[in-house]
């Protein structure tokens, strides 16, 4: 067996020691560089600055916990953005599975910087089964879909809700989700109701939201970890997702760096391969 | 009869949905209509759910009984089911009949355990176990993408090749350290990759996806509103 051969046949064991490393060693070391800013998102920062102050609007918490790296801090950015700007958040969920605790805890963690109480400034509608009925019956009444908020008090009791009764009177949709309800968003809410929406989404789905961003009908996008961070930035404040893109950076030139090796190894092989034939 | 009725019901709710969209709730009849099938959907929906815990207890409760191989497992998956499922639905204070009977029991201050507010049982299992769970699994990703990535991804033709300089490309431009690299070269790259593979060649792509994958779905709809399509019932 040559070099060659030897090479293509390492123990993946070592492959994951290394990306153990190139995980781990930016939480020893700081290396940061810059995040530079992509025009999506800045198109989605700028969407919800010209807002004017105190308008009502969606935050929706559409992402399981098994992505929290890449969401979370979008939605914590968002809200930090939002609050600053005075804006009223609606926050609700189509995932059943810790959806409404996630957005109960970041939102409240969130809103007590900000000296925020619930009911006025903020409502957590929680989750309701069948998201194609929720999206489409919340633009006749929000209230037939969620007569109560997550805790159970009647919507008609909290303030906010008094001032809102469906899509009309939402300024703005601000998604954040790991899976395709980002279409439906589209599809029911802005495409039949005009409410203009902006979705931050995982790296994996992040290609397919492009298409939406090119034809108008999502106002800007936030790409997996590295668009938290550039919206972290835009907001001005480092949160988890900046400190998170020297490992994802390291990670990825790992991944560029066993392509090559790998492929640099395929072709020594294909080479003396050939040469063994002939 | 057990054909017709689920056609002729499946039938009857496609239309009002097709037709529904065209008039507005609030001023039309059939606005109505749609909005009040709509809330019968989130119904129906949660008795889905309730189907789902009813099938995962039966299928589970059966391989621990026969103690079939690894019936700890499915033991631990009922256990979870009930930890999780119990404590939130217990009331969180005495104003409702269930409620006055357990606090007649239990102290009122127990309350806080219950439901899915902050502090509560629930909350504590999601928080501190099913979410580093869910987390965990979703990070090992990382480790068989690399190790794939370094025994799968080769340049066998051309159209790989193609790929495998576009995936290095996109991948190098989505983080800092890459986009200062790519900067060395010239400052316009990123903003190439951005305009010329994200905003071209894969929107291009995506779109064709997109809209094909709608028509499909359309005429899926379709089939099921006129009674072609009936695999839903069992039927081929």
């Amino acid at each position: 067996m040559n070099f060659w051969e030897k090479l293509s046949h390492i123990d993946r064991r070592w492959i994951y020691l290394l990306v153990a490393i190139a995980v781990t060693f930016p939480m020893l070391v700081v290396i940061r560089f810059p995040v530079e800013l992509s025009p999506e998102a800045q198109k989605l920062y700028d969407a919800v600055e010209s807002l004017p102050d105190s308008s009502v609007v969606f935050l929706t918490f559409d992402y399981y916990p098994s992505t929290l790296a890449e969401t979370e801090p979008m939605s914590i950015a968002a809200l930090k953005q939002m609050f600053r700007k005075d804006m009223k958040i609606i926050t609700m969920t189509t995932i059943p599975l810790g959806g409404p605790s996630i957005a109960e805890r970041v939102t409240r963690k969130v809103a007590e910087e900000y000296g925020k109480v619930y009911g006025e400034d903020f409502v957590n509608l929680g989750y309701k089964a069948n998201y194609v009925a929720v999206l489409k019956g919340m633009g006749g009444a929000i209230e037939t879909i969620y007569p109560a908020d997550n805790t159970g008090t009647p919507l008609r009791e909290l303030p906010l809700m008094q001032r809102v009764k469906n899509y009309s009177d939402i300024k703005f949709i601000y998604v954040v989700a790991d899976n395709a309800i980002v279409d439906y968003w589209i599809s029911i809410v802005n495409a039949q109701y005009g409410t203009p929406v902006g979705a931050g989404v995982t790296a994996v789905m992040a290609p397919k939201m492009y298409s939406f961003v090119e034809s108008g009908q999502l106002v800007g996008l936030l790409g997996g970890m590295k668009g938290a961070a550039e919206y972290e930035r835009l907001v001005k404040f480092e949160g988890t997702a900046t400190r998170g893109m020297d490992a994802q950076s390291l990670v990825h030139l790992l991944i560029i760096f066993f392509v090559l090796v790998g492929n640099i190894s395929f072709l020594a092989m294909r080479r003396s391969g050939k040469e063994a034939r002939r | 009869m057990r054909t017709t009725v689920p056609v002729v019901i499946a039938f009857i709710s496609g239309m009002i949905m097709v037709v529904g969209f065209f008039f507005n709730p609030e001023r039309s009849f059939l606005g109505r209509v749609e909005e009040e099938v709509l809330q019968w959907v989130t119904i129906v929906g949660g008795f889905t759910l309730l189907l789902g815990v009813v099938s995962i207890v039966r299928v589970n409760s059966k391989v621990v009984k026969q103690k079939k191989a690894g019936w700890i497992f499915n033991l631990a998956t009922l256990i979870s089911v009930f930890a999780m499922a119990i404590p939130s639905m217990l009331p969180v204070t005495k104003t409702s009949n269930l409620g006055s009977v357990i606090y007649s029991i239990f102290p009122e201050s127990w309350g806080s355990l219950f439901g899915t507010g902050t502090g509560s049982i629930y909350d504590w299992l999601f928080n501190y176990l099913d979410a580093p769970m869910m987390a965990t699994m979703f990070a090992m990703l990382a480790f068989y993408i690399a190790s794939a990535a370094y025994r799968a991804f080769r340049a066998r033709n051309a159209e790989a090749t193609l790929l495998l300089v576009t995936a290095v490309l996109v991948m190098l431009w989505r983080i800092p350290m890459g986009e200062a690299f790519l900067r060395l070269f010239s400052d316009n790259i990123p903003g190439y990759i951005n305009s010329y593979i994200m905003n071209g060649v894969n929107v291009a792509v995506q779109r064709g996806i997109i809209i094909g994958a709608a028509l499909g779905a359309a005429s899926m709809s379709l089939r099921i509103m006129l009674g072609i399509e009936r695999t839903y019932m069992g039927k081929g």
